[in-house]
């Protein structure tokens, strides 16, 4: 604690000084009286000092309490991001698995595959995809699917798959002797948006070369037999000429029923072959602009015979305006309208009606036979124009019949780019319609032997 | 002069059939059972119309064909196509290398080919 100013100086007075006038009193109490009041000055300064003084350092602590919360939250803050940082890491991790885990599956996977981004760029391309058309992945990444023809062997493929990449759906691919590709695309879609196009190679070799042996196999089969088959008809044919000397009727009556026999057997073989034609793709098909209407007329007139024993009443409707030209093989109508008609008799009842006609539709003309006979059941009328089908009323009716005359002609119609289907109610009949377009050319398809 | 008719045909029971069906026509048959053998005869007896089956041993009717069109005297003999498949690509080749006309075995009967054989030489 500091001393009293005023005090000291009357001391100092004292020690120094014994006595003193008034006058020179006075002047020292007012020059006192002046110092206690700078004194006091000073003081109030001071004090004053000393409070700002210390609301600065209320305000600092303030202030360092602010920066400690701000430095705690910066704390979390940082924590917080490491975290992130550490889960970022994680699921790129992971990502990256994800990644490894589909390139492992894709390079593996047993079918080829071409991977398009949505500008129709090649993004990848596997192995296997690789092996099947003999080409390097780092030639043709990037490149859109007209460019893959750099490479001769991918053109079949490029082809099939056109500029934009279309829809399709196990499509056959012959690509090299001994490869024969089964082609897929898929669209790769997330949500409504379009990733790209995956195309699917499927190794389908084996399988056609199993169809193609078990085909020869028919196809031989079915000469072998036609050569003992014509010598029996041959023989059959003279001894009913009386070319070897007389018969009794009964012996005529068996070999008659016999050559009939044969006939049939002649026409079982002649189905069979034309269906592993049609299977081989080597059905041979000579197309030229013909009028239908006679060729109708021959097979209604080749079954008059068999009408007339049945007892069936058949009516052929002709338009009344001539029916235009049609670009067709004949021969193969004249099969098909013949497959028709025969059903149509065969599963007919005695007495029962067959009408067939002839119509002009908008541009192609439309061919309908229909019988008030046995009908198709509504359970199997979905496979009637399979290979070997037979309705499960018409075997108890009848158990002659291959089920391939409808096979037959559905591949004969279509080739000509035509439609066959049919109505049908089991006990009150069916009818069969096919069209044929009037315009339309088809190429003359070759046959490799 | 009997027309002279050769037989190229490996099926036994065919051969019996045609030549009886032939002969009683008036026609002179001969046979062969190969295609090498069917040249060799033609050859020698200088036939009026050849009946030629197709699938046969040794040498088949399309290479007898060939060998005939090589010859410029053989070329001329009319040939007739005796088919056991009948199928369309036969027949297209056959009528290529010039047959003039064909007749499929399981469509046809004896008669049939007595017929077409008149046809031909009667042109």
């Amino acid at each position: 604690m500091k001393k009293n100013p005023n005090k000291k100086t009357a001391e100092k007075i004292k020690e120094t000084r014994p006595l003193a006038t008034v006058t020179e009193l006075l002047e020292i109490s007012r020059k006192k009286e002046k110092e206690a009041q700078e004194m006091d000055r000073i003081i109030r300064t001071l004090v004053r000092k000393n409070f700002e003084l210390s609301e600065i350092k209320e305000k600092r602590k303030a202030e360092l309490r602010e920066l400690e919360i701000k430095t705690r939250e910066l704390e979390k803050t940082r924590v917080a991001l490491i975290n992130m940082l550490e889960d970022v890491e994680k699921a790129r991790k992971k990502a990256e698995e994800e990644k490894n885990k589909t390139l492992a599956v894709i390079t593996n996977f047993a079918d080829g595959l071409l991977v398009f981004n949505k500008e129709g760029r090649l993004i990848l391309i596997n192995p296997q995809a690789e092996g099947f058309f003999n080409v390097k992945s780092r030639d043709l990444i990037g490149r859109s699917v007209l460019e893959l023809n750099i490479s001769p062997t991918l053109e079949p493929l490029t082809e099939l798959l056109g500029g934009e990449i279309k829809g399709i759906f196990r499509k056959e691919l012959p690509t090299r002797e001994n490869l024969t590709l089964e082609v897929s695309t898929v669209s790769m879609m997330s949500g409504e948006e379009t990733l790209g196009r995956l195309v699917i190679l499927h190794d389908i070799t084996r399988e056609k070369m199993i169809e193609k042996m078990k085909t020869e196999f028919v196809s031989i089969s079915a000469h072998q037999l036609r050569t003992p088959l014509s010598a029996i008809k041959w023989t059959l044919r003279m001894l009913l000429d009386g070319d070897l000397g007389e018969m009794t009727l009964e012996q005529r009556d068996f070999i008659e029923k016999t050559y009939w026999s044969n006939e049939r057997m002649i026409t079982l073989i002649n189905d069979l072959l034309n269906v592993t034609r049609i299977e081989e793709g080597r059905y041979l098909y000579r197309p030229a602009l013909t009028d239908i209407g006679p060729v109708v007329q021959l097979v209604i007139d080749s079954f008059r015979e068999e009408i007339k024993r049945k007892n069936i009443e058949c009516e052929f409707r002709k338009p009344e305006k001539k029916l235009p030209k049609i670009m067709m093989d004949a021969e193969k109508i004249e099969l098909a309208v013949q497959n028709l008609l025969d059903n149509a008799i065969r599963y007919t009842r005695l007495g029962g009606k067959v009408i067939i006609s002839l119509k002009h539709g908008k541009n192609e003309v439309e061919f309908s036979i229909a019988d008030n006979g046995v009908g198709i059941p509504k359970d199997q009328q979905q496979r009637v124009f399979t290979r070997f089908f037979r309705g499960v009323n018409v075997i108890r009716l009848e158990t002659e019949g291959t089920g391939l005359g409808l096979y037959i002609a559905k591949n004969i119609i279509e080739t000509h780019g035509g439609k066959i289907w049919f109505e049908s109610e089991e006990g009150k009949g069916t009818t069969f319609y096919f069209t044929l377009p009037v315009k339309k050319e088809f190429e003359e398809l070759s046959e490799e032997f | 002069m009997a027309k002279k008719i050769l037989l190229v045909e490996d099926e036994e029971i065919m051969i019996d059939l045609l030549q009886r069906n032939l002969a009683k026509e008036g026609y002179e048959v001969f046979i062969a059972r190969d295609g090498e053998e069917g040249l060799r005869i033609m050859k020698e007896a200088m036939p009026d119309i050849v009946l030629l089956d197709v699938v046969m041993p040794k040498m088949n009717g399309f290479e007898v064909m060939e060998e005939m069109a090589k010859d410029k005297i053989l070329a001329k003999i009319p040939v007739i196509i005796i088919s056991n498949s009948g199928q369309p690509v036969e027949l297209d080749r056959v009528q290529k290398l010039g047959a003039k006309d064909w007749l499929i075995k399981t469509e046809f009967d004896p008669q049939g080919v007595v017929d077409k054989v008149e046809k031909q030489i009667a042109k």
